[in-house]
């Protein structure tokens, strides 16, 4: 094969200038090295928040205290969502199947048994467990007459009971916040780390009315929460049903806070189709960064390769004469100039893969960041490589191929 | 073999044009050794050029065995150069990084089909130059003359129509000089055909013709009755230096 011989002599010439060849080299290995690091990181990292994303019932809608868009928090700050929004909100708004108000309280001081931690403290009603779809593990939970009375009492998560009872059996024993004492009725089923990656198993629950009133010594809620029926469901307007439902939620707060936009929210909501929309536009933003960055650092490289080429074929008019004068064709010198752009193009793309790789493997060792791959992305680095190369090479190999033999065998 | 009628060659673009070469023709039959002769600037360069199909004429005709090569694009003169024409240059023109076996296959890369026994071939080329015990050597490890040499065996191994040199030992003292020219008396005897472009009478005089030229015209086309012989020349001067 004629095409194989010129990249054989393309080749050759790489390796009798060493240096050189690793110079033009140089700015594809790095690009293409940066480049699968990249990708493989920010593919695991948009894997790992898929999969927090995951976990959020698709059927849940929360209205959080406190403006701001996307995957929000409650505000503590905020005291305008109050427990008759919930009301209205069962009243009001079709398809809802359960609502619940939750107040919390995070980093309180908890004693018992003669020990002291800190908990958090989410205030409940009964039908909590059911839209959190979390159960009694042992004794049992807040009731509505529990709720009717203030009672003093509570639940405990599984990580507080076993830090202040350890083995102990804690129903029927007292607990203390601040001033108020709460006996232990049940023990929550442990969960581990929750949607927002707090560990959700330290926490302590208590009826909503004894908790605003004794605890807290408050009106408002932190967020309400509710599931929604069919919360796939097209409507005859065309709009999907949970959607639909969030709107018309947030209709109603409007009205009932008295808020006209473009007037700030006074609360958010968060459901499912949010949060993975929220999900997408990080994955995009990095899918950006990625391009910019391959776009930068191989096209640098390109530009090196194509002046070092460039140089290449000056330095070398003599020897393209006398390939010419031997009976190359202007062909045979472009296809040999570019075999040699390109053949630096592939070693620097094999070599900078293998590299990228295992920078990333050792990051993902010693540095905490989950890693993904995907081989169409990769494919795209590759491609994206090849085609600078080529660009870069075409140009040197253009100025050899026209080189006239009579003019540089002088 | 080659047949050239009236070319002229012309350089330049617009009012200020030179013309090197005004209305030459001769013709060169298959086994002819001739020397082409001439001061410089007369145009001897540009026929070795025309000759060799690296530079087309302005004006004229040129046949090289059944080819009309003034009508030729670039590619198909480059297959011709490659299979017709075996060029040895005053700057030998060697590639410095490669072994003198790799040198003399380099056309080969070129040939419409890479021959099988390409390495044989090149064995034989530096055998037959009597380098044999050089062939893995860099153009920087041998003599002018031993590279002067190598660049013949390049000029041989497609078993070209013409061997084209251009002031071939211009650049060598003068017993590699008389080494080479029995190169050329030997290949002359086997029957090819070479044309060596000179200033030089002492070059000039082992061809049998020689066609001189003058201000771009042929000033001069007359055979030698009796050419030197520089394998004669070459053996008497090998035995003067063992006799002292």
């Amino acid at each position: 094969m004629r095409i194989l011989r010129l990249t054989q002599e393309g080749i050759r010439a790489l390796l009798t200038h060493k240096l050189r060849a690793f110079f033009m080299m140089a700015g594809t290995l790095i690009g293409v090295a940066a480049l699968t690091a990249i990708m493989t990181i920010s593919i695991g990292t948009a894997r790992k928040l898929k999969q927090q994303a995951s976990k959020w019932p698709h059927d849940v809608i929360k209205v959080n205290a406190g403006g701001g868009k996307g995957y929000t928090m409650p505000q503590e700050a905020i005291t305008t969502l109050l427990p008759a929004d919930a009301e209205a909100i069962q009243d009001q708004i079709d398809n809802l199947v359960l609502v619940t108000s939750v107040a919390e309280k995070r980093g309180l001081s908890i004693k018992g048994n003669s020990r002291q931690t800190g908990t958090n403290v989410f205030s409940i009603q009964p039908n909590w467990h059911e839209v959190m779809n979390w159960y009694i593990d042992q004794g049992e939970s807040v009731t509505d007459e529990d709720i009717a009375t203030m009672a003093r009492v509570c639940v405990l998560g599984a990580t507080i009971r076993e830090e202040l009872f350890g083995e102990q059996d804690p129903i029927g024993e007292m607990v203390q916040i601040g001033n108020v004492h709460l006996r232990i009725k049940g023990i929550l089923k442990p969960r581990g780390v929750g949607t927002s990656g707090r560990a959700s198993d330290d926490r302590i629950l208590v009826p909503l009315s004894t908790a605003l009133r004794r605890l807290f010594n408050q009106e408002h809620l932190s967020y309400i929460r509710m599931t929604v029926r069919d919360p796939d469901k097209i409507e005859d307007t065309g709009e999907i049903r949970i959607e639909r439902t969030a709107e018309e939620v947030r209709q109603l707060l409007h009205e009932r806070h008295h808020i006209t936009p473009p007037q700030e929210d006074d609360f958010s909501i968060v459901h499912s189709s949010i949060v993975i929309k929220d999900i997408r536009s990080i994955s995009k933003t990095t899918t950006v960064l990625l391009i910019v960055l391959a776009g930068l650092s191989l096209i640098v490289g390109g530009i090196v390769l194509m002046n070092i080429m460039l140089v290449s074929v000056n330095e070398r008019t003599k020897e393209i004469g006398l390939r010419r004068a031997l009976g190359a064709t202007r062909g045979d010198i472009f296809i040999q100039f570019l075999d040699e752009s390109l053949a630096v193009t592939v070693v620097g793309i094999v070599i900078g893969g293998i590299l990228g790789w295992i920078v990333s493997i050792l990051l993902e060792k010693y540095r905490d960041l989950s890693i993904g791959n995907s081989w169409g992305l990769f494919a795209l680095i590759v491609l994206f490589a090849l085609l600078i190369g080529i660009f870069s090479g075409v140009q040197p190999a253009r100025r050899a191929a026209k080189l006239q033999p009579v003019e540089t065998l002088r | 073999m080659i047949e050239l009628v009236d070319i002229d060659k012309t350089y330049g673009i617009g009012d200020i044009t030179t013309q090197v070469l005004k209305g030459v023709s001769f013709c060169v039959d298959k086994g002819e050794y001739v020397a082409v002769m001439g001061a410089s600037g007369t145009g001897k360069t540009t026929l070795m050029n025309l000759v060799g199909l690296l530079d087309k004429p302005t004006a004229g005709r040129y046949r090289l065995e059944d080819n009309d090569v003034v009508t030729l694009e670039d590619e198909a003169l480059s297959h011709l150069r490659n299979r017709k024409i075996g060029f040895v240059f005053q700057q030998f023109h060697l590639l410095d990084r490669a072994n003198a076996l790799r040198n003399v296959m380099l056309p080969l890369i070129y040939a419409d089909r890479y021959p099988e026994d390409a390495e044989d071939r090149a064995k034989k080329a530096l055998e037959a130059v009597g380098l044999a015990d050089r062939m893995h050597y860099n153009p920087n490890k041998l003599s002018g003359g031993q590279q002067q040499r190598v660049a013949i065996a390049r000029a041989l191994i497609n078993d070209p129509a013409i061997i084209l040199a251009d002031e071939p030992t211009g650049n060598l003292d003068s017993k590699s000089g008389i080494e080479i020219l029995a190169i050329f008396k030997r290949l002359h005897k086997q029957g090819r055909t070479i044309i060596v472009i000179t200033h030089d009478n002492n070059v000039a005089e082992h061809a049998d013709r020689i066609i001189v030229l003058k201000d771009g015209q042929i000033a001069e086309d007359k055979p030698i009755m009796q050419p030197r012989d520089a394998e004669t020349e070459l053996k008497e001067l090998n035995n003067k230096e063992g006799q002292s």
